[in-house]
C-alpha cells in the first residue's frame, strides 16, 4: 500500500492550515510576482527565507523538503544550462558574475516550487473545494473536484485487489522491456476502469436521490470566514510587495560578489 | 390512505427483454415496517427504484400502471421531489458518500434543496445524533468502517426529514454486528419517529422481528403480502427461498413432530425460548 499513501488527504490543524484558502493563494501569487521582478542573487534568498516560518508554523518540514528534492533534479538544469550558455556567450570572462547569474536563476525556480508546495501542503482538498465554491465558480466543477479527490483512495485500494488478484492468477507485472511493462498494466487497467463506470452509475444514482440540482440556489455547511490570521497574511502579503516593488524602483542592488569584494 | 400504493406496476428495463417487475400491487401503510424479501433477482431493487422516481426518470424504460407515493404520482415528478419525501438507502455505502467528511455528507441532500444555513447545522446535528455518528462528523468516509458508512448513508437520507425511508439491502457489505447495529437504527426510527420504512433484505434472522408487514417477491411478482408471523410460518414462504429465521423454522419442526406449544409463531430467538420455557414447565 505504500505507494498510495501519499495520495490520501489528511486534515491537520496549524495556523497555516486555518487560513483561508484564497488568501493564501493570493500569497503565493505576491511570492510569484516578486520573485519574477528579481534577477539578483540577494533578494531572491531573501523572499526564499521568507517563506520558511510558513513552513515551520505548519509542521511540514518534511514534505517539504521531499517536494524541494523533487526540484533538485530540474534545478541543476537551469543551474548548469544558464551558467554554461551565459559564461561562453560572454566570452569566457568574469565566471563569478556568471556563477551568480546561474544561482539566481535558479533560486527563482526554486522560490516558485516551494511557495506553491507550501500552498497545495497545507491547504486540504475539501477547503480548496469550498474556496472554489465560494469564487462562484459552477458548482458542478467543485463537485466533481472534490468526489476525484474522494475517491482517489478507493480506487487506490482497488488497483491494489486487482493487482494481488491478476499477480495470483500468474501475471507478472515486472518482466520484460519498458514496452512489455506497460503492456503487462493492460489487465489491470481493464478491470478497474469498468469498475470505475460502475461505481460511476452508482455515485448518480445515489446523488439523485438526495435531491442533486433541486435548485440553483445551493447553499452550503460551511462558510469561509476571515480570521485575525487572515488580515494577518493580507498585511504580510501587500508589504512584501510594495517593498519588493520599492526596492526594485529605487535601489541598485549590490551583487553578492560586490558585496564579498568590499569586505575583503 | 396508503403512504405507498401500486397497481398493476410493469417495469421493463430499457436493454431488457422481458418486465423485471409484474403486475405488482401492494399497499404500504404510514408508519409501517415492511420487509421487502425474495430471491436474488427478482426485482425487489427494481421496486425500490419505483419508489422515489428513478425509475422511469433516471432509468427511463417502459413503466405501466400507477404508482403513488407520499400522495405523489411518480411519473409526474422530478426525482429531487420524490427525494424529499422518500429517502434511498443503497447496498454498497461506499458509493453513495461524496463528501470529504461525514458532515459535508450528511449536509449533502439539504445544500442541493437550499436549506438556509442555520436550519441545515440543526438538521445535520440532529441525524447526527440519531444514527451515533456525532463522535465522527469530521472524518472522511475512507477512513469508516463499512458500518460508520452506512450510518453516515443513513444520517444523509435522514437529515432530509424524509416521510418514508427505503434501504435496498443496506447490510450485505458488513459483518453481522455492524448489521444487527443499523437494524437497530432503522427500528429506532421507525418506532420513535413514526418514518416508513420499506427494508430489502435476505437476513430475516436479524430482521423479522422488526417488521408488521412483510412482501415476499418471487420472479418478478408479489408471492405473498400480509403478516410476517402468518406468512413466514407458511409453507409457500419456505418454498421459494426466503430465509426463514430459524427460531420460526424450529417452531414448524417441533408443531410437526406435535409438541404442543401456543399459537403465535416465533420470529426471534427470544420469543422462541419463552415460548419452550412455558412448555416445559407445563410438562
Amino acid at each position: 500500500m505504500s505507494v498510495f499513501d501519499g495520495l490520501k488527504f489528511r486534515r491537520v490543524y496549524s495556523p497555516i492550515h486555518n487560513l483561508d484558502p484564497r488568501i493564501k493563494f493570493i500569497y503565493v501569487c505576491a511570492i510569484f510576482v516578486a520573485a519574477i521582478i528579481f534577477w539578483e542573487l540577494l533578494p531572491l534568498i531573501i523572499l526564499f527565507l521568507i517563506q520558511v516560518p510558513f513552513v515551520i508554523l505548519a509542521g511540514v518540514q518534511r514534505q517539504w523538503l521531499r517536494s524541494m528534492r523533487g526540484a533538485a533534479f530540474l534545478a541543476t538544469i537551469i543551474f548548469s544550462t544558464n551558467f554554461i550558455f551565459s559564461f561562453i556567450g560572454a566570452g569566457y570572462v568574469d565566471p563569478a558574475y556568471y556563477l551568480e547569474y546561474a544561482s539566481a536563476m535558479t533560486l527563482r525556480f526554486i522560490v516558485l516550487i516551494e511557495s506553491f508546495s507550501v500552498f497545495f501542503l497545507t491547504t486540504s482538498p475539501d477547503h480548496l473545494g469550498l474556496a472554489l465554491e465560494q469564487t462562484r465558480i459552477p458548482y458542478e466543477f467543485c463537485f466533481a473536484f472534490t468526489t476525484a479527490v474522494r475517491f482517489v483512495p478507493v480506487l487506490a485500494e482497488e488497483a491494489q485487489t486487482i493487482m494481488d488478484a491478476q499477480k495470483a492468477r500468474g501475471l507478472e507485472l515486472e518482466r520484460g522491456n519498458f514496452l512489455k511493462r506497460i503492456r503487462n498494466y493492460i489487465p489491470i487497467l481493464i478491470p478497474l476502469i469498468v469498475s470505475a463506470i460502475r461505481r460511476s452509475l452508482e455515485l448518480a444514482e445515489a446523488m439523485e436521490s438526495r435531491a442533486w440540482g433541486a435548485t440553483e440556489n445551493r447553499t452550503n455547511l460551511y462558510v469561509l470566514k476571515m480570521h485575525r490570521g487572515d488580515f494577518v497574511l493580507i498585511a504580510v502579503t501587500i508589504l512584501i510587495l510594495a517593498v519588493a516593488i520599492y526596492i526594485r524602483l529605487f535601489f541598485g542592488i549590490p551583487s553578492l560578489n560586490e558585496l564579498l569584494g568590499s569586505f575583503s | 390512505m396508503s403512504i405507498i400504493k401500486t397497481e398493476n406496476l410493469t417495469y421493463t428495463y430499457p436493454s431488457g427483454t422481458k418486465p423485471s417487475i409484474r403486475d405488482v400491487s401492494i399497499k404500504i401503510e404510514k408508519g409501517e415496517f415492511v420487509l421487502i424479501t425474495g430471491p436474488s433477482g427478482c426485482g425487489k431493487t427494481t421496486l425500490c427504484r419505483c419508489f422515489n422516481g428513478l425509475i422511469p426518470h433516471f432509468y427511463q424504460g417502459e413503466l405501466k400502471g400507477e404508482i403513488t407515493v407520499a400522495g405523489l404520482r411518480i411519473s409526474e415528478q422530478p426525482i429531487y421531489e420524490m427525494a424529499k419525501n422518500v429517502g434511498l438507502v443503497f447496498q454498497n455505502p461506499e458509493n453513495q458518500l461524496f463528501a470529504l467528511s461525514v458532515e459535508k455528507d450528511v449536509a449533502f441532500g439539504l445544500e442541493n434543496l437550499g436549506v438556509p444555513r442555520e436550519e441545515m447545522r440543526k438538521r445535520v446535528d440532529w441525524a447526527l445524533n440519531l444514527t451515533g455518528i456525532y463522535d465522527i462528523r469530521e472524518r472522511a468516509p475512507h477512513e469508516l468502517s463499512g458500518g460508520q458508512q452506512q450510518r453516515v448513508a443513513i444520517a444523509s437520507v435522514l437529515a432530509m426529514q424524509p416521510e418514508i425511508i427505503v434501504l435496498d439491502e443496506p447490510t450485505s457489505f458488513l459483518d453481522p454486528l455492524g448489521a444487527k447495529k443499523i437494524f437497530e437504527v432503522i427500528y429506532d426510527l421507525n418506532r420513535k419517529l413514526r418514518i416508513t420504512v420499506v427494508l430489502v433484505e435476505h437476513r430475516l434472522d436479524l430482521t423479522a422481528r422488526y417488521a408488521n408487514h412483510i412482501i415476499v417477491m418471487d420472479d418478478g411478482k408479489i408471492a405473498l403480502d400480509g403478516d410476517p408471523r402468518k406468512i413466514l410460518g407458511s409453507e409457500e414462504a419456505r418454498l421459494i427461498g426466503v430465509g426463514i429465521p430459524k427460531p420460526t423454522r424450529l417452531y414448524q419442526i417441533l408443531q410437526k413432530d406435535r409438541v404442543s406449544l401456543s399459537n403465535t409463531i416465533p420470529l426471534s430467538s427470544d420469543e422462541m425460548a419463552a415460548m419452550l420455557r412455558e412448555a416445559l414447565k407445563n410438562q
